[in-house]
């Protein structure tokens, strides 16, 4: 069986720009992170994957298909896109009964589907009212609930998050949360913000500059790093010189010594420097990895 | 005993495993959905007033000339020239003309700015069959505007006649003609505001620039026609024997007399009219856009009626070239539209 989702050696260019340079990866199901900076090519990805656009080289498909050339492929897939795509005259009831027939529902299970998922997301009492009349925050959920009316395998999910206050944000990604674990739907979803990969994610997929620097479960970036942090009262210097005899890459930060590549044996080697160098020990803790420090790193 | 007490349940999220129709149910839905946005249903009253003004301004000459006909009987009504199916596209041409102009960009443009478009463009639909049908949409409706004039105009005939049922009998081949011709506008008044409506994301933008195509090749070719009537000097010289008679321009099938200074009368078996700037008005007529499917529907109705339709056979250009430059009109505007869609997706 085909992966999702996967790309290979897929490249786009506009112009003189190159969007993406010939990345390859895989997507399975559940929540996948697509972070990078702005520019780094998440939306030119997506639009590749939905068949908006045309790859320059490579290939993206969608269950072994490629959505750009077989219009059918997109019959299981759902967008929200970054920017404005509502028509500010329509109710958002009829404007999802008409996007879920445009999927191909015939309209009684449109009707029915609409408001299903309005009422998922939250828009039950506003969704008789003009779209134009809605807040960032309503107009957002119908942005995700035309993406989903269709009942989707898949949907990608531009910055869906952007432009909301936190309450906003949290909320957004609480309905994320739910319509990948408790729905069953697969996301990719584009940010430019950690936190979001963080607690909404099980995988992570960094782009930079339209390469991939990095790839994997969300977990693992989180997990305990190798790197033990030593923070002692005094005498860091002879503690650090004790480390280095020992054969340990101790470096010294002001009042803390980080000890990188740190496994079973090396604690105990830890603990004999400590009472060579007689520094009173305040604290001895692995640095816990944070999806910011490999972020901070690729954008270096 | 059952308790009638309401329990709420949460049902959770249902998976849907219904039937999906692919494209044929999103090309129904396009269609439907243009028509809709047309006459403005499903939104505000307002939206509604201009397609009802339209529909009713096409509607209401057939009714007073259908009335006129019927209370003068058919004698006077000959005598007055009143228009009949043949010349009614016609006299409504103008409105038919502004109506597309106003309403075609509606279903295009919107879309394109408010973003809706790359929905479309992500669900299973090309940009071939999201313009197929947001074409045929406004075709449809053009048609409505259309043939409703000439319905009611055949109506009022009808029951205006002494006889009814000769009436129909005698004049029955106006309906398949009037139908074929209507075809022929609606191509016309549909692909030229939508190539238009392609090209920007502004409505007003997209309807001034078709009006104002209409309106100036109108007139520009109006002028290059204008007619020019001379007296010919008879036996017994009036005062003035140069007197050059009135002088008329000719366009959208109005009458414009302009200049008139004739101080005495103009014996019409003296008169030669010819038009001024001869076979370059003739040819110019190739850029009247919105007459060109007025000269395809006389040929079709093979009938003028010489008050509205001045044309003489020295101006009106041969029939096979007529034809084609009717569907070259159609054919350059909708390549356009297919080329602007097609480019969407790169």
């Amino acid at each position: 069986m085909p992966p999702l989702l996967e790309a290979s050696d897929l490249t786009k260019r506009y112009g003189s720009t190159l969007a993406l340079d010939g990345v390859s990866f895989t997507v399975e199901r559940g929540i996948t992170g697509l972070l990078g900076p702005n520019g780094a090519g998440k939306s030119t990805a997506m639009k590749l994957f939905l068949g908006l656009l045309i790859p320059t080289s490579g290939s993206a498909t969608v269950m072994g298909e490629k959505p750009y050339e077989n219009v059918m492929a997109r019959t299981h897939l759902g967008y929200m896109p970054e920017h404005d795509c509502l028509p500010p005259a329509m109710t958002a009831t009829e404007f999802l009964t008409h996007m879920a027939q445009i999927s191909g529902l015939p309209p009684g299970a449109a009707r029915s589907r609409t408001a299903d998922i309005l009422r998922h997301v939250g828009l039950d009492e506003e969704r008789y009212r003009s779209i134009g009349e809605y807040s960032t925050g309503m107009k957002q959920r119908v942005k995700l609930a035309q993406a989903l009316v269709h009942d989707p395998e898949m949907v990608f999910l531009d910055e869906p998050t952007a432009g909301l206050d936190p309450v906003g944000r949290e909320e957004m990604l609480a309905l994320i949360r739910r319509t990948g674990r408790e729905f069953g739907i697969s996301i990719m979803l584009s940010t430019h913000l950690m936190g979001d990969v963080e607690t909404t994610c099980d995988r992570i997929i960094v782009l930079e500059g339209g390469t991939v620097t990095e790839a994997g479960e969300v977990a693992g970036f989180t997990a305990e790093s190798e790197t033990v942090f030593i923070d002692v009262y005094e005498d860091v210097e002879s503690l650090t010189l004790a480390l280095s005899a020992r054969g340990l890459k101790a470096v010294q930060d002001g009042v803390s010594i980080a000890v990188e590549d740190v496994g079973d044996n090396e604690y105990d080697q830890i603990r004999d420097a400590l009472a060579e160098a007689g520094s009173r020990l305040r604290r001895l803790g692995p640095r816990r990895g944070r999806l910011s420090d490999i972020f901070r790193d690729s954008s270096e | 005993m059952n308790t009638p007490e309401g329990q709420v349940f949460d049902l959770g999220y249902r998976h849907y495993d219904g039937p999906r129709e692919g494209r044929g149910r999103a090309r129904r839905a396009l269609f439907v959905n243009g028509i809709r946005t047309c006459f403005g249903l499903g939104r505000g009253a307002w939206a509604k007033v201009l397609p009802i003004l339209f529909l009713v301004s096409v509607m209401v000459p057939a009714a007073v000339f259908a009335i006129m006909a019927g209370l003068l009987g058919e004698v006077f009504a000959d005598v007055l020239n009143l228009p009949g199916p043949q010349d009614y596209y016609r006299v409504v041409s103008p409105i038919l003309l502004i109506f597309s102009a106003i309403i075609a960009p509606e279903l295009l443009c919107p879309d394109r700015q408010n973003g809706v478009i790359n929905l479309y463009l992500v669900r299973p639909l090309s940009s071939n069959d999201y313009i197929v049908s947001r074409w045929l949409s406004f075709f449809a409706v053009s048609l409505v505007f259309i043939y409703a004039g000439q319905v009611v105009l055949l109506a009022g005939l009808v029951m205006g006649s002494q006889e009814p049922l000769a009436y129909l009998r005698d004049n029955w081949a106006h309906v398949p003609k009037f139908l074929l011709a209507g075809l022929a506008i609606a191509a016309v008044t549909t692909t030229i505001p939508l190539a238009a409506a392609s090209l920007t994301t502004r409505r007003a933008y997209a309807s001034l620039a078709v009006i104002a195509l209409f309106v100036v090749s109108t007139a520009i070719v109006a002028a290059l026609n204008s007619v020019e009537c001379v007296t010919i000097p008879g036996q017994e010289r009036s005062a003035a024997s140069q007197q050059a008679a009135p002088e008329s321009a000719t366009g959208q099938g109005v009458v414009v007399t302009f200049g008139v200074s004739g101080e005495s009368q103009v014996d019409d078996s003296n008169t030669v009219c010819e038009p001024e700037f001869g076979l370059a008005g003739r040819w110019a007529r190739l850029l009247d856009f919105g007459g060109i499917p007025l000269q395809v529907s006389d040929l079709i109705f093979d009938e003028y009626s010489e008050e509205l339709t001045p044309d003489s056979d020295q101006i009106r250009l041969p029939a096979a070239v007529s034809i084609v430059w009717w569907a070259v009109v159609v054919a350059v505007p909708a390549g356009i539209l297919w080329g602007r869609y097609r480019r969407l997706v790169t």
